[in-house]
């Protein structure tokens, strides 16, 4: 499957995938009754992971220099759309803002899926994924991503080396990591090792305010399978509050062998040694 | 679904408890269900691997030894895995809950339309449905969810959630005919290891961490990892020293770092950020020795001993090098 393969060298389109999720600062609770997250009062931020997602596609764009350029498409709920602005200041050049109720209940299948047809109709050379969500899903959405748009996927990457069309890319693994090297169209994910997140500048807020967010809803996507609620592969049965641990012992150590005693006791217990 | 299949990650041969715990958690799934426990080991020194995990109470083990599957990245493994999920029929496919297993999960789910469920903790069958519980939100919520249909399901399964038991059953051992006509676009130019023999943090038993409290880089090296070693466990970090430089990011724990589950968790100069505390929170036991007692941490510790880490610490590594000794 090919999309559009950059013709000129230093030509690259560029889509990074953000999440919108709650504040990632503040303590979450789950209101017993309607077994929610309790939002009131709670921000809506880019996933932090993504504002690395986003840094990685900046330093690509810089080193490519030319028209390469970077979009951030976002699914969420229309009332989150500004927060993309953030993005934008961070020197982004557009948006396209995936929104529509059909979608709302969305699993993770159906998440990865509508968001790969959107990712189609925008059209790119290279999507740039965070490694994780912030929220609490799987990690398993770029992997998905990429088989949908039957495109290589570069995961966990903490350099990404663009050469006109090829990629060589460093991809961290439990132990080390490894070099590996293919051809665009491509998606990688990159892991906080690519670089921390640029913060925006006054002159790329100001200038965030004029950038386009383009939407999408649904009917554009042409989707093949029910997605939202009902075509969710999974349901939510339960959402139960964590066992509460017991309140905890507080003790002050008189010196090193003193507290050294106190916790071997706790582990003999415990049965831990 | 009716089957289970466990995709065994490994290196060359050598894999992590996690396999284990996912083939014994396969049959009692498989026995729920009234269908079959598969295994699939691919790659160098899959062979020598299926005759260790023959121990575990599977029935199939799929093997294949292809030298793509070392040479491409993750694309001739999904075939392979895709070639059994198609030829088992309907089944619920468990990945550990590793960098790699969350790729090979979000792939093939993809491929085979499945649906996901992440970071499982405890599984269980409801009329003839799979039911899959796991911590969210760092450890704020507890839910189950459901497979809704009855064809194809993929989990990561947290490491350390289940036990695994050997009961020297002698599952079969298969070989997996190639899929035809697939050629590979990524790949592995090079793979070095950085921390090789160590285990994962996700996967640790125990995990004896370092904040800001440690006050550079050597105590990671010289005062906790003496402790870890003496327990079993692994080094982890706050945001905070990895942040300072002190530890690599693969190191930390929390909100943007690992998630993690160890039955024992040792928290050494950490203050406790909400950024650490949803890392760590669904740990067993969790002790924290710090300065400070009324740091965020005792809200969620089951001890907290006030004192001098760098006295305590190594006065504890002895204890219990003594009592493994004695």
């Amino acid at each position: 499957m090919r999309f559009s393969i950059p013709e000129v060298s230093g030509s690259v389109k560029i889509v990074v995938t953000v999440k919108l999720v709650p504040d990632t600062n503040a303590e979450k609770k789950i209101d017993p009754a309607s077994k929610r997250l309790v939002r009131a009062g709670m921000e809506t931020v880019l996933n932090p992971y993504d504002e690395y997602a986003i840094e990685g596609a900046l330093k690509i764009k810089e080193s490519l220099g030319g028209d390469t350029t970077v979009t951030i498409f976002s699914m969420a709920p229309a009332a989150s759309k500004e927060v993309l602005r953030k993005a934008l200041a961070m020197g982004a050049d557009d948006a396209v803002f995936l929104t529509d109720a059909g979608l709302e209940g969305s699993d993770v299948w159906g998440t990865a899926f509508a968001m790969a047809q959107g990712l189609k109709k925008v059209g790119f050379d290279l999507v740039i994924c965070g490694g994780l969500a912030d929220d609490g899903s799987t990690g398993g959405v770029p992997g998905a991503l990429a088989e949908y748009l039957g495109v290589p996927g570069f995961t966990n990457c903490r350099r990404v080396d663009v050469t006109g069309n090829t990629l060589k890319v460093q991809r961290e693994t439990d132990s080390g990591y490894q070099v590996v090297t293919g051809a665009m169209p491509a998606l990688v994910s990159v892991t906080m090792a690519i670089g921390e997140p640029r913060y925006a500048s006054l002159k790329g807020i100001m200038g965030a305010k004029k950038k386009t967010i383009a939407t999408l809803a649904l009917a554009d996507l042409g989707l093949d399978h029910a997605v939202g609620g009902d075509g969710a592969k999974t349901e939510v049965a339960t959402i139960a509050a964590p066992p509460v641990r017991e309140k905890a012992r507080i003790v002050e150590a008189a010196d090193g062998a003193a507290g050294a005693k106190v916790i071997f006791d706790l582990l003999k217990e415990k049965k831990l040694v | 679904m009716r089957n289970v299949i466990v995709f065994v990650e490994h290196k060359g041969g050598q894999t992590r408890k996690v396999t284990f715990e996912l083939a014994t958690e396969a049959r009692a799934l498989a026995d729920a269900l009234g269908g079959k426990a598969h295994a699939v080991v691919l790659g160098g020194g899959a062979g020598g691997l299926a005759e260790r995990i023959k121990a575990y109470p599977l029935d199939l083990i799929h093997v294949s030894e292809d030298g793509d599957v070392d040479r491409f990245l993750i694309d001739p493994a999904i075939d392979y895995l895709e070639r059994v999920a198609k030829s088992a029929g309907p089944s619920l496919i468990l990945v550990p809950n590793t960098m790699y297993g969350r790729d090979v999960a979000g792939r093939i789910a993809a491929r085979l339309n499945a649906g996901m469920a992440a970071d499982v903790t405890q599984f269980g069958v409801e009329g003839g449905r799979v039911a899959c519980t796991a911590p969210k939100l760092g450890g704020v919520a507890i839910t189950t969810c459901l497979f809704k249909n009855t064809d194809y399901g993929v989990a990561t399964v947290r490491p350390n959630a289940f036990s695994a038991q050997a009961d020297g059953s002698g599952a079969e051992i298969v070989a997996i005919e190639k899929p035809a006509g697939r050629s590979y676009a990524m790949t592995i130019e090079d793979d070095v290891e950085e921390a090789s023999g160590e285990l994962g943090l996700e996967e640790a038993p125990a995990i004896v961490s370092g904040g800001r409290g440690l006050g550079g880089p050597e105590p990671f090296e010289t005062v906790l990892k003496p402790l870890a070693d003496a327990l079993g466990g692994a080094v982890g970090a706050s945001r905070a020293a990895a942040d300072a430089g002190w530890v690599p990011y693969s190191l930390q724990i929390g909100q943007t770092g690992k998630t993690v589950s160890p039955q024992l968790y040792i928290a050494c100069g950490i203050s406790g950020a909400i950024q650490h505390k949803v890392g760590m929170r669904t740990a067993g036991t969790i002790i924290a020795i710090n300065k400070d007692g009324a740091s965020p941490i005792a809200e969620f510790s089951d001890l907290v001993v006030v004192g001098d880490l760098f006295q305590i610490v190594p006065e504890l590594t002895k204890l219990v090098k003594e009592s493994k000794s004695s």
